[in-house]
């Protein structure tokens, strides 16, 4: 067959190696693919120079025209990287193109996605089309968010943050402004180059909620520069503990020195938020993991949340499921907590009867 | 609107899955061709949950099969995730299998597939697999997908490794050691406080410490913990497993609070939804400046499926992540399963079989599958028992389970 490779000068030198799918001796291929021609031909191109460990400038265009059709393959991207650094290649370059991928990437799937949310029932031909296209995009974003880690990763080249990048992520923030992948990213980042008290972290941050204050993963990188570890020695420590996790396991999430100002700080602003909008869960949560981490208890909120619940006028249900868990912690109270707990199941919350049914459940095993 | 009583077209499913088992997928496929082993488990599982692998295939085919599946082992043992990485016999040498590693997600499918077949795992490199394991694990007790260049582990932190690495200790070194003499076991404790790491403050479990709260990811973690207690009888206390702890209570309301009547991203701007508030009066006279909530009106909860975050909206496979998590943690309970089926079947189901990701989605078989077995965990009729931990049905765990060098 006669392909881009095969009829190339500079691949003459290399002989293929074609798939073998085992069917030769007589197993049956599983998930078969129809494979388009010029995939098979780089393919086994590919196979041909990383069964040498050929490190060149031909086995790097030829991983990028297999990335261009199989984003995920999870060999061709450490293969890549090894060549990059064996050639001494300059990483903002391939920083930039990483961009341009990333970003058409996201941009494609997400018209793709509103054109099919919005249209009529289709024909099975067009089902299996649409299918392939859901495929196409499903998976492929954490291979090329890690490869640009192992990238950032090399002091050498980026001994400091390149400020560049807290602009790209902003982009694909425009396009989803929850893109797990990439706040997982972000991060790294911050750990990495030690980024929690960068000014434009918390102004990304704000400048996010201030568009939807609902974005609960903003909210997440929110309270982990707020109380996240910043030992450096142990990069991926979980949430702090004041005391030793395997004596005090309550102690979990709870910071060991306290700044004040700080936890009073974060607590307006979710309060703030909350009176946004009153039924986003978030700031609610925020506001748990932040008294946490002050050891100081839910009680502190009593009269806030006590605000929102009164006689047939309720105006979140979130805090009166903050009231339910500070009634149920005292004692005498248990009644009180009763009863929060059932507006939620009779009239707020009907979708969670059952969840509701259990925390009446275990108050009334307490109390007996 | 469909009727008061939705039905699961068995049928339809079957046909679907067939077409998937039988003829090629289309082109586009492609970018997922290092997900064959993944691809090939949503298939064949899904047959085996709908009862009609054996009646659908021949012992040629299935034969046929396995033998595929023993194709994808590396020789150094573990599997590949497709066979495109094999440079054919004769070819592999140090300086070049870096680029055709086992790869951790393959080799758990991998062996969950060859179960489901029925094959007795007697040509798996056992010893091999099991020495290689350690290899991927991190100094924090995490796992990566590969050991790439100079023994580097390739991948991110990620809990969906652990959870794979898991299930792969779990089946090949099963409750006895016969045979393993001298096979390293993994860094049980290191693991074990990695994934505690991973819970965050508001009960969820993330990708890594300190990411965003995830479904996907908070399955993986409890599936990870739960195939180690499986072998093992020390490990039964874990707080995260343990009814009662701050950790477990606190994971169970963050679990029974995915379950979302809010199915699509509404038509009209978000906006609207967020109140302007006034910056000046005391906090309580604010508060009590706000519009009072009204309990929803019950046709507009009559569907409830699961999201995966919070604030998101609802997708089929979260009903299986939070529903077989909430299922080892022994609460499914809280679950609302008369509107969780209704979503399901009236939402997400698809006319040609299988189910989409929300409403009006095309099917495939990642849905498909995922949206099935949380229906054969309320006992659909006509789905066979599924195991939440192994993802697979209950017989494939008992098959193996009866393996006498699994035993004893």
């Amino acid at each position: 067959m006669e392909g881009k490779y095969s009829t190339d000068p500079e691949w003459a030198s290399v002989t293929p190696i074609d798939l073998d799918d085992g069917s030769s001796s007589g197993a049956m291929p599983l998930a078969t693919i129809a494979y388009p021609a010029e995939y098979l031909e780089a393919t086994s191109y590919l196979r041909a120079v990383m069964a040498a460990n050929e490190m060149s400038e031909r086995a790097l265009n030829l991983t990028k025209d297999v990335i261009s059709m199989n984003p995920a393959h999870y060999t061709v991207w450490i293969y890549r990287a090894k060549i990059l650094f064996a050639l001494d290649k300059d990483l903002n370059e391939e920083l930039s193109w990483l961009n341009d991928v990333s970003l058409t990437y996201l941009k494609n799937y997400q018209i793709w996605y509103v054109t099919i949310t919005r249209q009529p029932p289709r024909t099975e031909s067009q089902e299996r089309k649409d299918q392939e296209n859901r495929r196409l995009e499903n998976r492929p974003n954490d291979s090329k968010r890690h490869h640009r880690q192992v990238l950032l990763s090399s002091k050498a080249h980026f001994p400091t943050f390149p400020p560049k990048e807290a602009d790209f992520l902003m982009e694909m923030f425009a396009q989803d402004s929850k893109n797990y992948h990439v706040w997982t990213y972000r991060h790294w980042l911050v750990r990495h180059f030690k980024l929690w008290d960068q000014p434009r972290e918390l102004e990304d941050v704000e400048f996010l909620l201030k568009a939807d204050v609902r974005n609960n993963s903003a909210w997440n990188h929110r309270y982990m520069l707020r109380f996240g570890p910043r030992d450096t020695s142990l990069p991926d420590a979980g949430m702090v503990n004041a005391g030793d996790l395997s004596t005090a396991p309550t102690e979990k999430g709870r910071l060991s020195v306290v700044d004040e100002d700080l936890v009073d700080g974060e607590l307006k602003f979710a309060q703030e938020a909350i009176l946004r909008a009153p039924e986003n869960r978030s700031p609610w949560w925020y506001a748990r993991g932040v008294l946490r981490a002050a050891g100081r208890g839910l009680g502190e909120w009593e009269g806030f949340c006590g605000g929102f619940v009164s006689e047939g006028a309720v105006k979140s249900s979130h805090a009166v499921e903050w009231l339910a868990d500070v009634f149920a912690e005292r004692v005498g109270k248990e009644g009180e907590a009763v009863r929060m707990l059932t507006m939620l199941k009779e009239q707020f919350d009907p979708i969670r009867k059952n969840y509701w049914d259990y925390r009446i459940r275990k108050l009334d095993q307490a109390v007996a | 609107m469909t009727g008061p009583n939705p039905t699961f077209n068995t049928e339809r499913h079957v046909k679907y899955y067939l077409r998937c088992l039988k003829t090629f997928l289309p082109s586009a496929y492609t970018s997922n061709d290092s997900n064959r082993m993944l691809l090939a488990y949503l298939t064949l599982s899904g047959l085996d949950v709908l009862g009609v692998l054996q009646s659908k295939t021949t012992p040629e085919e299935r034969q046929g099969y396995i033998d595929w599946l023993y194709h994808c082992q590396v020789p150094s043992g573990g599997f590949r995730g497709f066979p495109g990485t094999d440079f054919g016999p004769g070819k592999r040498n140090k300086d070049n299998e870096a680029w055709d590693p086992a790869n951790v997600p393959a080799t758990f499918f991998a062996l969950v597939n060859l179960l489901i077949l029925g094959d007795d795992l007697s040509r798996v490199k056992r010893r091999e697999c099991l020495q290689w394991l350690p290899k991927v694990q991190r100094a924090d007790g995490s796992f990566g997908e590969l050991v790439g260049p100079e023994g580097s582990i390739g991948g991110p932190r990620d809990l969906r490794y652990c959870c794979c690495a898991a299930g792969i200790r779990y089946v090949l070194r099963g409750r006895s050691e016969t045979g393993l003499e001298a096979v390293p076991d993994i860094d049980v404790l290191g693991f074990i406080s990695f994934i505690e790491a991973c819970q965050t403050y508001d009960g969820g479990m993330a990708e890594s410490p300190f990411c965003e709260s995830h479904s996907g990811h908070t399955y993986c973690a409890v599936s990870s913990l739960d195939f180690l207690r499986r072998t093992s009888n020390d490990l039964k206390s874990l707080p995260l497993l343990s009814a009662g702890s701050n950790q477990f209570e606190a994971l169970i309301t963050w679990l029974a609070s995915r379950q979302t009547a809010q199915l699509e991203e509404p038509e009209e701007d978000d906006d609207d939804k967020q109140l302007e508030v006034t910056e000046t009066g005391s906090l309580d006279d604010r508060v009590r400046g706000l519009p009072n909530i009204q309990p929803p009106g019950a046709d507009t909860i009559s569907c409830a499926g699961f999201n995966g975050r919070c604030n998101k909206y609802a997708d089929t496979c979260y009903s299986f992540w939070n529903g077989a998590t909430l299922i080892m943690l022994d609460q499914y309970s809280v679950v609302d399963e008369v509107r969780n089926r209704r979503y399901l079947l009236e939402k997400t189901q698809h006319l040609v079989g299988g189910f989409g990701k929300g409403p009006g989605d095309p099917p495939d078989l990642l849905h498909s599958y995922f949206g099935m077995v949380s229906l054969a965990f309320q006992g659909e009729a006509g789905l066979s028992p599924v195991d939440p931990t192994m993802g697979s049905s209950e017989r494939t765990v008992r098959h193996l389970e009866s393996l006498s060098w699994w035993q004893s």
